[in-house]
Formats: structure tokens, C-alpha cells, sequence
């Protein structure tokens, strides 16, 4: 069924059709939640009450944008709020970053590898984090949820330009930040594999 | 080239949103600047690295936990519009009781009863009794009567109460 029927369907009061959206967007939605919060729980706290904004709020989706663009904007704002109640919009020093060695990487185990990996995975969420606000959300729609220029531009109602813009400067932040843990191995070159 | 220039493509190629000339270019400078291919490496493990942000599988049994939920709102909802409504027109009703209490504060008081209108109102005939005077046979006392019906006229409180 067409995305558009479902919509048409869940707004005419169709659990069924409301429940085939949300299997639709869930994993998206969630791995935005969890990108803010790095913590599932919460993630899935703030998923649900998205999805039940959602839901009460449909009527009042009258299908000029994407049903993904307008959710999309949706679950942005509510993740805002969130922050903002719990205050997490504070800069992150790096005396908060966990610290990583690398100096017997070339002996360590494969397990220890991961280990690393994972930490620098933290380590990068960690500074996502502590990008002031414009630009947080501008890499995690981008390069963390991976949606076109265009959606972004859709979602947060910003010029192609400024969405350019933003995602540059954030970027060039972030490896500033990051350059003296990206060195290592573990986690390089995922980006031509995925 | 220099290398702001290069990182401003390097950063466009990542997304595809190079055309052929510029990605020349950028493939000339970074042979050439090993400060550019050290920056390209890390980008590609930083952006890697978020990738794998997205991967993440969301808790089970997630419509399941949702589902009460939207029925127990949808189910509130006539409450709450209720409420909503009802809050508003708490200071509606406030004004309306204000205006209405000020109109009949200051709206004319209602003049009292002329004696026609009081007579009117009794379903007396005002003529019976000066016709009962003009009656009487003579016209002394018909005289003498009109006359102290005339100063009873002009003071009402002498009067006596039938």
C-alpha cells in the first residue's frame, strides 16, 4: 500500500495503517533519538512519545511535505525540547572524553580492536554532542542518519546553502576535535565499505 | 589551489557533489599535499565512524508498548479538548456577568407609576369618582366636594387610606 493511502487511512482513525508507518519509521526515528541521547532507553522513551505526537497531530497533516519530512520535523523539535529540559546543551571539555591508547595496537587482539573501535564510535558521539545545537542536528540528520541535502533543507526549513554551510563548518569542527583519536586504525576506511 | 579550497571539495565529494573538473583538481593538489591527504583519511574514518550511528536496532515489541498508549490518549482527547475549552471560557463567562452587572447598574431606573398608569394598572376608572361628584344633586356640596378633591389631589399623604 501507498505511503500516501496509509497516511490517508491512519488520519481516518485506522490503527492497522498508523501501525504500518511506524514500522516504517521506527528504526529511522530511533536511531535519531539515540544519536542525541546515547541512551537506548531514553531513545526509546522519546520514539514513542514522537510517535503519539504523531498520531495526535494528524489530522493536521494536510500532505504538503513528505509524511518522512514532516515525522522528520516532528521528532527534531520534540528532541529539542528534550535536550533543553535536560539541559544537555552543555560544551563538552575534552577532560570529559574517555581516554583511548593506542600504543600496542599492531599486537593487540582482534576483540581488542573492536574494543577500540567502539570507543572511538563514543568518542565521536561524544563530540557530536557537544557541537552547539544548529550544527549537532545538521550532522546527525546528515551524516549520521544519511538523508538528502533537499530533506534536511525540508525538514528544518533552511536554504540548500545554509545546509551546506552548517554541515561544512560542523564537520571541520568535528575533525578538529577529533584529529589526535583518528589516527589510529579500527574504524578508518568504513566509510568506502558502507 | 589552496588547501581551504581543497577541503571545501574534499568535503563535497564525500556526498557525490563534485562535478569532473573540480574532482581533477582536488586529486592534483591532495597528490601534491600530504596536509590534505592526512585531512581526507580523517575525515573518512570520522564520517565512518557516525555511520555506523544509524545501524542502531530500536527496542523490541515497540508498537505493542505504543499501541495503549494511543488509545488511552485517543480515548482523553474529549476530555482534554473539554478542559482546554472549558479554561477558556472560564474568563468568557467572567465578562459576560461584568457587562451584564454594569448594564443594570447603570441602565435608568424605572420611573415610578404616574397616577393614571396606577389607576390604569388597578382597573380603576379615573372618571367614576369625579363622575359620582358631578352626580350629587346640589351644587353646593357639589362645589364644596370638587374643591376638597382638589386639595387632596395636591396633597396625596392627607388623603385617607381606603
Amino acid at each position: 500500500m501507498e505511503e500516501k493511502q496509509l497516511v490517508r487511512l491512519a488520519q481516518e482513525g485506522s490503527p492497522a495503517a498508523f501501525e504500518e508507518l511506524v514500522a516504517k519509521y521506527q528504526p529511522k526515528v530511533f536511531s535519531m533519538a539515540l544519536s542525541f541521547t546515547r541512551n537506548r532507553e531514553a531513545a526509546d522513551d522519546l520514539a514513542q512519545e514522537i510517535f503519539l505526537k504523531a498520531y495526535l497531530a494528524l489530522p493536521r497533516f494536510h500532505g504538503k511535505s513528505e509524511f518522512g519530512t514532516w515525522l522528520y520535523r516532528i521528532s527534531i523539535n520534540h528532541i529539542r525540547d528534550f535536550l533543553r529540559k535536560k539541559g544537555r546543551a552543555k560544551e563538552i571539555s575534552l577532560d570529559d572524553v574517555p581516554e583511548i591508547s593506542f600504543s600496542d595496537r599492531e599486537q593487540a587482539e582482534k576483540a581488542e580492536q573492536e574494543r577500540e573501535t567502539e570507543a572511538r564510535r563514543t568518542l565521536v558521539q561524544t563530540f557530536v554532542r557537544s557541537l552547539p545545537e544548529k550544527y549537532r542536528v545538521i550532522v546527525t540528520l546528515r551524516d549520521i542518519q544519511g538523508l538528502a541535502y533537499e530533506e534536511i533543507s525540508r525538514i528544518l526549513k533552511l536554504s540548500p546553502g545554509t545546509v551546506d554551510s552548517r554541515l561544512h563548518r560542523a564537520r571541520r569542527m568535528l575533525r578538529v576535535k577529533l584529529a589526535p583519536y583518528l589516527t589510529g586504525e579500527g574504524g578508518a576506511n568504513e566509510l568506502s565499505q558502507g | 589551489m589552496n588547501c581551504r579550497k581543497a577541503e571545501k571539495l574534499l568535503l563535497k565529494s564525500f556526498d557525490g557533489r563534485l562535478d569532473g573538473r573540480d574532482r581533477d583538481l582536488l586529486a592534483s593538489h591532495q597528490g601534491t599535499c600530504p596536509a590534505c591527504r592526512k585531512a581526507e583519511k580523517e575525515y573518512r574514518t570520522m564520517l565512518g565512524l557516525l555511520k555506523h550511528g544509524r545501524e542502531a536496532a530500536p527496542l523490541p515489541r515497540f508498537w505493542e508498548r505504543l499501541e495503549p498508549r494511543l488509545r488511552e490518549e485517543t480515548e482523553l482527547m474529549p476530555l482534554l479538548f473539554w478542559e482546554r475549552w472549558s479554561l477558556r471560557a472560564i474568563p468568557v463567562f467572567l465578562t459576560l456577568v461584568i457587562l451584564l452587572g454594569g448594564f443594570l447598574f447603570f441602565a435608568p431606573q424605572a420611573r415610578e407609576l404616574g397616577q393614571s398608569a396606577t389607576l390604569l394598572l388597578e382597573n380603576r376608572d379615573p372618571l367614576s369618582e369625579t363622575q359620582a361628584l358631578f352626580d350629587t344633586d346640589k351644587a353646593d356640596t357639589r362645589t364644596m366636594m370638587l374643591l376638597f378633591a382638589s386639595l387632596d389631589e395636591k396633597a396625596p399623604a392627607r388623603r385617607p387610606v381606603p
